[in-house]
């Protein structure tokens, strides 16, 4: 009897509960998407985190955004706060003239004056965005539409930073919530004011951040009325939501869960070429390092298509030359690594290298990097180089790396605008040692010279001469081991439709131009 | 009174403790090579970007500097700003600890409830097969690594079933209740928001299971030998002579005396858990002390990882504080 009144119960315990859970499915103006990583801070003059970025980008307009060409994201910009720019011949000023009637949700115009307040505001504060517009000597309201900025110096890349996030147009009004002269950071780590399609409607920290359609946006009305980003850790987790459709974009699920995934015929993958890439840094100024032919054994003794294979489960491709393949500037004929053992021990035997021991340090950041480090071990052994891992905390790898304390490391990039001085000038330049990116410790005065001259041009035929001629050299010094270059997965739901995915924004959405159907 | 007093010394040794936790941790935590301002600064940012940044936080002074700074603004009340979510570490505190406390209440309860009621049963019926089940069960509960145990309820009750919730507090679509004290059970009852609350019940279920079940099967064992080792008293034959009825012997004579290893045991465990239960909190995306806490230490945000410390030391000493009282109510025996 007893029994049989504890199974009535547990059943109406279940059906309460169970009666208590709508869908979102259904709901055509909702999209979720399930995210592993919590925002933290939402001032696009602080946060230099794409995980921040996927939460301000929508919220602010820039004067310039990336062009959509046949529903696919491209690294060209096109018009958006500005209606249009005039450069001066030393490609020093820029004057931009701005659309008329954009507001920020006050009333505040977005004019000449807020442009300027922004970039000097982003200038004033230092903080890592400041890179990202560095090439900004002044800026300066000529009317309310007219915007003049002058460079320090010829910047090739220039109008890329201005799609950065941290080129946003932010209310200059924001200016009412400083304290202590904080120029309102505060007040922006946890609120937003700008003036683009969405708006911040509630943020629980560690559950779910809500961006709301604003009815009045200026450009194109989004489809969406709201999107909910769901911040979900773990893979199991975001995959059975997505499954149940309480998702409808699962953002971090492994690369193994992806093949069931596939089989589910509500829901697409989607995979595109990144321009994230993995590598290894060899430390050029580490005495058992500084001949090249001993970095030239080790780039020959690898294994890449083992790597990507197994690793990638061929989710990948191998890299040739430093500038990725989808970058301008990409070389297609440049010099490649391929594993050779018999070479690699003959090189070591030139360099009188023979029985080399080195050791590689590597964090958890890459759920893969435990398995390439092991791969690595064994390619080494092979041409008689003893390798031993190393794993440590992210922090502590990165404080090792920036102090060239190290011999070899595992690392990952992605450019923030699209140039390929993401890729030549940060990791070649030796005015960057460490972590800005110069991370192998390089110096090569040609090299130097080369990439250099390169930034400084804005015709881009001559600046791709000027690389492909430092890429040449570059592979004969092998500072890297250059691994591969990435594809982005991207799990949905078969309704979602008009998601772009574009390598200059990873880990942001096009919300404004998403549907569900 | 004398127990008054007693409470009132315990309390005063709070400061010692406390400030010995701020002095430990804060070495602790800055002899771990990395550089927060770097953390922060971002993957490519340059040395310049990295110096300000050092200067705006006060990272650039002496060492001890910082400490005294830290402990000037601790008496104020004032828990430090967190390097990675540019906010006072207080106002992080009030974000991710209900979710915590919900949820190690919600164990809790479940472990007493279910855990006491079970060792009796064991205790009583000892060597039958109800004593063998629950034993099969506690063996499981201690064994059983919770990181699968949760994917494999979810798995059954969310993904195949369908009759829970999947993971998080409340579904994707429902808004959060006002926040009154930050425990979404208690918030959407006085909201007066039924719907809400039942789903944040179904929500609660399973990582609450989940989390009590090491615990509820620790309890049950404890409460089945202690209650063993009593039932063999002399006072209990006694009183089994004189004709009590033995349901009363069991709770009233038996149980109370049996109690104390119990609730050495609950309050060790509700301080453990209020620390954040970090494999269940990431399994079921509970938003709690747990997950903060890594994420902290995986930046490096000192205010965070000091503050999360104190507090949960605070909660630890204030919990043994109460554990001691408690026991003078169980056993008379003890006086303080």
């Amino acid at each position: 009897m007893k029994t049989m009144t504890m199974r009535w119960a547990v059943g109406i315990l279940f059906a309460v509960l169970a009666a208590a859970v709508p869908g979102l499915a259904a709901d055509k103006e909702t999209l979720v998407v399930g995210v592993s990583s919590d925002v933290h801070t939402l001032d696009p003059a602080v946060s230099s985190d794409n995980y921040d970025w996927r939460q301000i980008y929508p919220a602010y307009d820039r004067l310039v955004k990336y062009k959509v060409v046949n529903g696919e994201g491209s690294t060209e910009v096109e018009p958006m706060a500005a209606e249009s720019w005039t450069v001066s011949p030393d490609s020093l000023v820029w004057t931009f003239k701005i659309r008329k009637g954009i507001k920020f949700d006050d009333g505040t115009p977005l004019d000449a004056k807020a442009v300027t307040f922004s970039f000097e505001r982003v200038l004033k504060i230092g903080k890592g965005p400041a890179d990202n517009i560095g090439a900004i000597k002044t800026v300066e309201a000529v009317d309310d539409t007219t915007v003049k900025i002058t460079l320090k110096s010829a910047f090739g890349p220039f109008l890329q930073t201005l799609a950065t996030d941290a080129a946003s147009i932010v209310n200059p009004a924001v200016m009412k919530h400083e304290k202590n002269g904080d120029l309102a950071q505060a007040w922006l780590a946890q609120n937003m004011d700008g003036s683009g399609p969405f708006k911040m409607t509630e943020w629980s920290r560690g559950e779910r951040f809500v961006l709301s359609a604003k009815d009045n946006y200026w450009g194109a009305k989004p489809a969406l009325k709201r999107v909910i980003i769901r911040f979900m850790r773990e893979s199991s987790d975001q995959r059975m939501a997505l499954e149940s459709g309480d998702i409808d974009i699962a953002e971090g699920i492994l690369i193994d869960q992806i093949p069931a995934l596939e089989k589910n015929p509500n829901i697409v993958v989607r995979r595109f070429p990144s321009q994230l890439v993995e590598y290894v840094y060899i430390n050029c100024q580490n005495p058992k390092l500084q001949n090249k032919l001993v970095r030239q054994a080790l780039n020959t003794a690898v294994d890449y298509p083992g790597i990507i294979t197994h690793v990638l489960r061929g989710n990948g491709v191998q890299m040739r030359g430093p500038v990725p393949k989808g970058m301008w500037g990409h070389k297609a004929d440049v010099f490649q690594f391929q594993r050779n053992v018999a070479k690699g021990k003959e090189l070591l035997k030139q360099a009188g290298a023979e029985k080399l021991d080195l050791t590689l340090i590597y964090s958890e950041r890459r759920p893969s990097w435990e398995q390439i480090a092991a791969i690595l071990q064994s390619n080494f052994a092979d041409i008689g180089v003893n390798l031993k891992l190393e794993l440590m905390a992210n922090p502590t790898l990165r404080e090792k790396v920036d102090r060239g304390d190290f011999e070899l490391c595992l690392g990952a990039w992605s450019p923030d605008y699209a140039d390929p001085s993401m890729f030549m000038n940060f990791w070649f330049d030796s005015n960057n040692f460490g972590l800005p990116g110069n991370r192998s410790r390089y110096k090569n005065e040609q090299v130097d010279g080369l990439v250099r001259k390169a930034l400084a041009l804005s015709d881009v035929a001559q600046r791709v001469a000027l690389y492909n001629q430092a890429q040449e050299i570059i592979m004969q010094d092998a500072p890297y081991i250059l691994l591969y270059q990435t594809q982005t997965i991207v799990p949905m739901r078969a309704w979602v439709k008009g998601y772009v995915y574009n390598p200059m924004l990873e880990s942001m959405y096009n919300f404004e131009s998403i549907s569900k159907q | 009174m004398r127990i008054v007093s007693y409470v009132l010394k315990r309390l005063a040794y709070l400061v010692p403790v406390l400030l010995g936790v701020t002095l430990l941790v804060f070495i602790i935590s800055h002899a771990i090579p990395g550089d927060p301002a770097r953390m922060m600064a971002g993957q490519k940012a340059s040395r310049e970007a990295v110096e300000n940044l050092r200067r705006s936080m006060g990272l650039d002074r002496p060492l001890y500097e910082q400490y005294l700074r830290y402990l000037a603004g601790l008496v104020q009340g004032d828990l430090g700003f967190s390097i990675r979510n540019q906010r006072p570490v207080l106002e992080d505190m009030r974000d991710f600890f209900p979710a915590t406390l919900e949820l190690t209440l919600a164990s809790m309860l479940l472990c007493v409830t279910v855990g006491v009621p079970l060792g009796i049963l064991s205790a009583v019926r000892r060597n039958r097969p109800i004593d063998h089940l629950s034993r099969i069960f506690s063996v499981f509960g201690v064994s059983m690594p919770v990181f699968w145990l949760g994917l494999m309820l979810l798995l059954l009750f969310y993904r195949h079933l369908g009759w829970l919730p999947g993971s998080g507090r409340l579904d994707i679509g429902i808004d959060p209740p006002a926040f009154v004290t930050g425990i979404y059970l208690l918030d959407s009852l006085l909201a007066g928001s039924l719907g809400t609350f039942r789903n944040a019940l179904a929500h609660i279920l399973l990582p609450a299971f989940c989390l009590s079940y090491v615990y509820l099967a620790i309890i049950t064992r404890i409460v089945r030998s202690s209650m063993i080792a009593v039932m063999g008293l002399d006072f209990i034959t006694t009183a089994r002579a004189n004709g009590i009825a033995e349901i009363v012997i069991i709770s009233k004579h038996c149980l109370k005396n049996a109690l104390i290893p119990t609730v050495t045991i609950t309050g060790l465990s509700i301080g453990e858990l209020l620390g954040g239960a970090i494999l269940t909190e990431t399994i079921f995306n509970w938003p709690g002390m747990g997950k903060y806490v890594v994420d902290s230490v995986n930046f490096l945000d000192f205010p965070a990882i000091m503050g999360f410390t104190l507090v949960v030391s605070f909660a630890y000493v204030l919990i043994n504080l109460a554990v001691d009282v408690v026991y003078a109510f169980l056993d008379p025996q003890i006086r303080y």
